[in-house]
């Protein structure tokens, strides 16, 4: 079968893009996610991925050339198509097989020595114009703007694998539960990203492939009767909470049997009776939320607690000191996990904050704050169960900062431009499916063949899902006036 | 007289007072039902700027909240405890103070029941006093076209104190979030609270229950030649200068319009149909206000009834000002609405 592959819209503009050069030669073979040609946009150069396997058959532009989006651009013959991916004729490999040129340990960066950086001092501040005041600062503030910088560099402060004394306080079959829910995430949002970029699912889409452990961890510390709030950055969320494939496809593709009827889609997926409130796409504007749920809880005197999820953007709002000011004075059995993914759409967490650790924010609000490192996802899973047992004793709020990073854009074709490529490196090496895979085949009873079975078993069903969200109905023009008011 | 109002077991009451017993009673009735709010429960203290809640906090010691200056803090703890089952009642101190708390009025108590496919229900409740009262700008606005234009939200605004009673508790058990516009001058707040310019907005209170339905408006004065439409402190003065125009032989029709969304079009329709003619007066600034609205959807609907166009008294488009002369000048007055009936009726 040759599909036809069209030019995305990479620009900020929507106007010409120039093809630069092809990275794929006639008669060869192209994976899913290979970098078919270089494209030039009225800001920067990019790289387009194919979403297809097989073999390129031709190229339909010359190097050079000028192109607008929607343009064809060339023609791939696809090779292995599976029934449910016929329409977007991309077969899925593995995440291993795409993951093969990151997830080689990097020497210059796993060669460092973890602690080296975190026990160094700080570095003397700049001269300059302040530079007086600036050392003045730096002798009394608790973190310093050098201090701050080394952060550029905090991946390599943070452990590159789970020991085995971590491991051995579970039971395996929790552990493996973990990995299943990291990979269904994983493979949710890959097959996503493609069917997206195949242009058959409408809207803008944000993923969190890289973020896995953060979901993970903080929902298998919460009961079925615990709510969480989440943000534009859903989907994960919700998988971690319960949610199907099923329901948040049907939801993406606007279907009206989605989990909430085609009305919220991919920034407001929640379901209630699961514990999830449609996800809140306003920075901070679940923190208030939260905040009132948990108040709730309290004045109801039941022990549910909530959970809510918010990026390091969100800490810079007026809405995170409200709502931490009032979870805070009235005792309330809320966590507000921060998931400081060092990006704030693209500007970087340290231009936005003096703060080294987003979690002593907690000091400001009277109430215990912890930073833990995001991609393990058994940290995360230890630190929300503390945070979970002292809210439920009457001893909340928490703040939890999880250390992460975003493999993927902010949202819809965003290149990451912005991202060091050492630093992307070094986070891709503490991939939080990779370091429990590795872990569990280490230290567990558990090889590589059951972890591929755990993927291959998700994929399926995902295909599935997806055959089901394409051809699910579609809400009707009766449906527009409906679930205004209750 | 006397003997009739010893039957219908009446009390006269202010706003202030009629709203404090409404709360009072939807919260016995109601263990999910509380306050949230700024300056509530202190003892010694006021019962909120204008007095509504005094002394809740003797009965209801665990359910009046008091807040840190933080409207969109607890304007979103408000929304977020209504979707866990409790039916808050949140109030701003003054009206002006409810754009702090937009983000989550707008996005979130009004739309969280649409994103969620209609799974979720928003029980809220958000008073909020407006009107020029001699504050200067920023505690003057009249700021309903603000709301009004916002699907997921019901709007009402109290113009006496039968209705204050009656469209609060109506409003606590309704599950959809409704705001309640309340007027500075017609709270008949006393003492230290009390408010040079007030209006008379007593009411009499029947022993009772009684609830108010939040979708509409209600005809205060018949009359064949004119339909006067106002709310809040304008209802009252369309009253008065429907009293002077009646000495000139013009007998208008005074509808409180109170339900701004939904607009009530079936009871201002009918008025239309036999009058004809609309003066629309609105406290707001003339541009994008309520009245625009209204003289929009009474034209779509009734436009073939209508012998001369839509008329309006509005304020001017500036900020509330402060000096007496200034801020007399700025508000509709019953002068003005006289005199834009009799312009209306020659043409």
């Amino acid at each position: 079968m040759e599909i036809e592959v069209k030019m995305p819209d990479l620009s900020t503009t929507g106007g010409e893009l120039t093809v630069l050069k092809w990275l794929i030669a006639v008669g060869g073979s192209v994976k899913r996610g290979d970098v078919l040609f270089e494209v030039e946009t009225d800001k920067a150069t990019m790289d387009v991925e194919s979403a297809h396997a097989g073999v390129l058959k031709k190229q339909l532009v010359e190097p050079n050339a000028t192109v607008l989006p929607g343009d064809a651009i060339a023609i791939i013959e696809v090779s292995q198509v599976r029934p449910a991916m016929a329409a977007v004729a991309a077969s899925v490999p593995p995440v291993e097989a795409n993951r093969q040129t990151t997830s080689q340990p990097s020497e210059s960066v796993s060669g460092v020595n973890p602690n080296t950086l975190a026990a160094s001092s700080p570095a003397p501040p700049r001269a300059g114009m302040f530079a007086e005041n600036r050392a003045k600062r730096a002798e009394n503030a608790t973190t310093t703007r050098s201090q701050n910088e080394q952060r550029a560099a905090a991946p390599r402060m943070l452990p590159a694998e789970i020991s085995h004394d971590q491991l051995a306080a579970y039971n395996p079959s929790f552990l493996l539960e973990l990995y299943t829910r990291m990979v269904r995430i994983r493979e949710f949002e890959e097959g996503v990203k493609y069917l997206f970029l195949q242009g058959s699912m409408p809207g803008t889409i944000h993923q969190c492939q890289g973020q896995e452990a953060t979901a993970v961890g903080v929902c298998a510390a919460l009961r079925d009767d615990d709510f969480i709030t989440s943000t534009f950055r859903g989907h994960g969320h919700a998988l971690a909470k319960g949610l199907s494939m099923d329901e948040i496809l049907l939801e993406l593709y606007g279907a009206a049997s989605g989990c909430c009827k085609g009305k919220g889609g991919s920034m407001h997926v929640g379901n209630y009776d699961k514990g999830m409130i449609p996800a809140i796409a306003i920075v901070g504007g679940g923190i208030p939320l939260a905040a009132g749920m948990a108040l709730a809880f309290k004045m109801q005197k039941r022990d549910q607690v909530v959970a809510c999820f918010f990026g390091d953007g969100a800490t810079s709002e007026g809405a995170f000191h409200e709502g931490l000011t009032l979870a805070a004075i009235w005792d309330l059995p809320a966590i507000f996990v921060c998931e400081n993914n060092l990006y704030g759409a693209s500007t970087r967490v340290n231009q936005v904050t003096r703060l080294n650790d987003l979690a002593d924010h907690a000091n400001s609000y009277g109430i215990t704050g912890r930073t833990v490192f995001g991609n393990d996802v058994l940290a995360v899973y230890e630190a929300t169960k503390n945070a979970v047992d002292q809210c439920r004793s009457g001893r909340g709020p928490v703040l939890l900062e999880l250390l992460t990073y975003r493999r993927t854009g902010h949202s819809r074709r965003d290149a990451c431009n912005y991202q060091a490529d050492v630093e992307k490196q070094a986070w891709f090496d503490r991939d939080p499916i990779r370091l429990l895979g590795d872990a569990l085949t280490k230290h567990c009873d558990v090889d590589a063949t059951q972890l591929k079975e755990i993927r291959d078993e998700i994929v399926a069903q995902f295909e599935v899902a997806v055959e089901r969200a394409r051809s699910a109905p579609l809400p009707s023009e009766d449906d527009l006036i409906t679930d205004v008011f209750a | 007289m006397a003997e009739v109002s010893t039957t219908l077991a009446t009390r006269r009451l202010t706003i202030a007072e009629a709203l404090r017993e409404a709360i009072a009673e939807e919260m016995r009735r109601d263990p999910c039902v509380f306050c949230i709010g700024e300056d509530i429960a202190i003892p010694g203290g006021w019962g909120g700027a204008f007095t509504v809640t005094l002394d809740l906090e003797n009965e209801f010691p665990d359910r009046m909240l008091n807040t840190p200056i933080a409207e969109l803090g607890f304007f979103g703890a408000a929304v977020g405890a209504a979707m866990m089952g409790m039916r808050p009642i949140a109030d701003v101190q003054y009206g002006d103070f409810l754009f702090l708390a937009m983000d989550q009025i707008v996005n979130n108590a009004a739309k969280m029941r649409y994103m969620s496919g209609g799974t979720v229900k928003v029980p809220l409740v958000m008073r909020a006093p407006i009107g020029a009262t001699g504050r200067g700008s920023q505690h003057a606005q009249s700021m309903e076209r603000c709301f009004t234009g916002v699907p997921g939200l019901k709007v009402v605004a109290v113009s006496n104190a039968y209705d204050a009673k009656g469209l609060l508790k109506a409003a606590v058990r309704d599950d959809n979030p409704v705001l309640i516009f309340e007027h500075k001058l017609l709270y008949g707040s006393k003492g230290a609270r009390a408010e040079s310019q007030a209006v008379d907005a007593t009411s009499d209170i029947p022993e009772n229950e009684y609830v108010v339905p939040l979708d509409k408006a209600a005809l205060r004065r018949s009359g064949s030649h004119v339909t006067i439409l106002g709310w809040l402190l304008m209802s009252h003065y369309a009253m008065s200068a429907a009293e002077s125009l009646a000495a000139e032989g013009i007998e208008a029709e005074v509808i409180d319009v109170r339900s701004l969304s939904p607009i009530d079009y079936n009871t201002i329709g009918t008025s239309v149909e036999k009058t004809g003619r609309v003066v629309i007066v609105e406290e707001g600034p003339r541009t994008g206000g309520v009245s625009a609205e209204l003289a929009a959807g009474i034209t779509e609907r009734f436009g073939e009834y209508l012998l001369a166009p839509v008329s309006r008294v509005a304020s001017a488009d500036v900020p509330v000002p402060f000096s007496p002369p200034l801020e007399d000048a700025y508000r509709p007055t019953s002068q003005r609405i006289i005199a834009a009936v009799q312009k209306l009726l020659s043409r």
